[in-house]
């Protein structure tokens, strides 16, 4: 085998492993900075292993779809981390134009976990899923304006030629980096459902989105679910960490170091944002994601001028 | 470099338009005020003159630090309500503040073919020039109203800055004593206003009175 399949499989490694304890981090670090002690960080590995262990049992009146949707979600999550570069190991999958199937992938996943909750029929995951279903609308574009303007500004559409075509040479692209850096981190914040968005924390029916929608799933199926979301914040998480790759100048132990930092202080960042800022009211939320689209719309402005 | 700063000062619009509440206004002007500070030393750093100074600094005192403190404190004073009430939805006020930038970088293309400037500031000051006007239009309180004007102002300076890079010192030292002027006249005014009606929303003034 070549050495580019090494690099992939090693990256989607790091991914799988690395997800729960990003996770465990943040709830650590929010901890903290509460004045808890908390659990410790290594608590998802633990409940992902209960979950594991536990047997899953489905709803009286489910069909198929509830069965299948929870594989399905985590195998297109799975996907989606294997198109996506970590540090300098080039992934698996990557041609150009995989950054719209990256986006697609992630559609299809959250497509199929709303029909997974809306096919319980439970009034209260519907809600959730019908949220979810409006949240995913309004923040679609915002991905496709950041990454968008950085595939237009670099000249390449696959992941792994923009992180490692933009060079600091020029000045607006600093600025560009860090205005890109402010929109995916909200993006991360939408999709991942943390604080300002949606509350992890809080077990009200009427006030969650992601977490009713998983109300009625148990064991296994709430294993892939858990394992999926994890997965998911960490690809964003990554993705945040990518646009910073070019201060290091792209050598292999900078980038290393970079991720590392980037990891450790990106945790602490989420962990602060949640605990200094209260969820919005739902009726605030579609103006939230306005917002940032229009952060991502002067992406594109800047794009447009600095040819 | 200009236009960094000028991105950034776009950013700032984009908030202004989405945040319910007074004091981010405040906090807005605050660093609009900045900005505007940085965008003036940039000429500096190539050829330094302890003379140009002055102006920079005049304005991140006024701007930046004296007026922000002022309306914080009349707010404080006057027991300002912390929501803004604005009268149309917050969502269509950041369209028409999208719609708008957008139009004045298309018109300020256009015009840059005609003559020389530079386009993302000229277009960026304009844009704030219009903000300004909007939050004026689509607001209930009189405090927003200042903060709007102010906004405006400083779109009015961040245009005066690309349009003429060199305006004579005494002028522009002028124009911030006379916003100064009227700033601290707005503070009076809402006083004397306070203590004759009770509120001071501009809805007071649909009814006519003998």
């Amino acid at each position: 085998m070549d050495v580019k399949i090494f690099q992939g499989l090693f990256s989607i490694l790091i991914i799988l492993s690395l997800a729960p304890l990003f996770a465990g981090l943040v709830n650590k670090f929010k901890a903290r900075f509460t004045g808890r002690v908390g659990s410790p960080f290594y608590q998802p590995y633990n409940e992902l292993l209960r979950l594991y262990k536990k047997e899953t049992i489905n709803a009286n009146g489910t069909s198929f779809i509830s069965r299948i949707s929870p594989i399905i979600n985590f195998v297109f999550v799975i996907i989606a981390a294997i198109i996506l570069p970590v540090m300098f190991l080039k992934s698996i999958i990557s041609f150009q134009g995989d950054i719209i199937l990256f986006a697609y992938l992630f559609g299809t996943a959250r497509f199929f976990q709303i029909m997974g909750a809306m096919d319980i029929g439970s009034s209260f995951e519907g809600m959730g899923a019908s949220r979810e279903a409006l949240f995913a609308l309004f923040a679609e574009p915002i991905f496709f304006f950041s990454f968008g303007s950085i595939a237009f500004i670099s000249g390449y559409y696959s992941f792994y030629d923009v992180f490692t075509s933009i060079r600091l040479e020029n000045v607006y692209y600093i600025i560009f980096i860090i205005i890109c850096s402010i929109s995916v981190f909200m993006l991360a914040v939408t999709e991942c459902s943390r604080m300002p968005i949606d509350d992890p924390n809080t077990h009200l029916e009427l006030t969650m989105i992601h977490e009713v929608m998983i109300l009625d799933n148990s064991g296994f199926d709430l294993f892939l679910y858990q394992y999926a979301s994890y997965i998911k914040l960490l690809i964003y998480a990554i993705l945040e960490i990518s646009l910073f790759y070019p201060f290091g100048s792209f050598s292999p132990t900078l980038q290393v170091v970079i991720f590392l930092v980037g990891f450790i202080s990106l945790s602490a960042f989420l962990a602060l944002i949640e605990t200094i800022t209260s969820r919005y009211k739902l009726k605030n939320i579609p103006l939230y994601l306005l917002f940032t689209t229009a952060i991502g719309l002067l992406n594109i402005i800047i794009y447009t001028f600095t040819k | 470099m200009e236009n960094v700063f000028s991105i950034l000062f776009c950013l700032t619009l984009f908030y202004v338009a989405v945040t319910y509440r007074v004091k981010a206004y405040v906090t807005i002007l605050a660093i609009q005020g900045a900005l505007l500070t940085f965008l003036l030393f940039i000429p500096l750093l190539d050829n330094f003159n302890p003379f140009s100074v002055i102006l920079p600094l005049t304005i991140f005192v006024v701007k930046g630090v004296v007026i922000p403190i002022y309306i914080n404190k009349i707010i404080l004073k006057l027991d300002v309500k912390r929501k803004i009430e604005p009268t149309i939805e917050q969502i269509s006020f950041l369209s028409l503040v999208i719609l708008t930038i957008v139009l004045t970088f298309v018109f300020s293309i256009y015009l840059s073919s005609i003559t020389k400037l530079e386009i993302i500031p000229f277009a960026v000051g304009f844009s704030s020039i219009f903000t300004g006007i909007y939050i004026i239009m689509f607001r209930k309180k009189l405090i927003v109203h200042v903060c709007g004007f102010l906004v405006m102002e400083n779109g009015i300076f961040l245009l005066s800055t690309v349009v003429a890079s060199e305006l004579p010192m005494t002028i522009e030292l002028g124009v911030m004593l006379d916003l100064f002027v009227v700033v601290f006249l707005m503070g009076i005014a809402l006083n004397r206003i306070k203590s004759t009606f009770s509120g001071f929303e501009v809805t007071h003034l649909d009814r006519l009175k003998d």
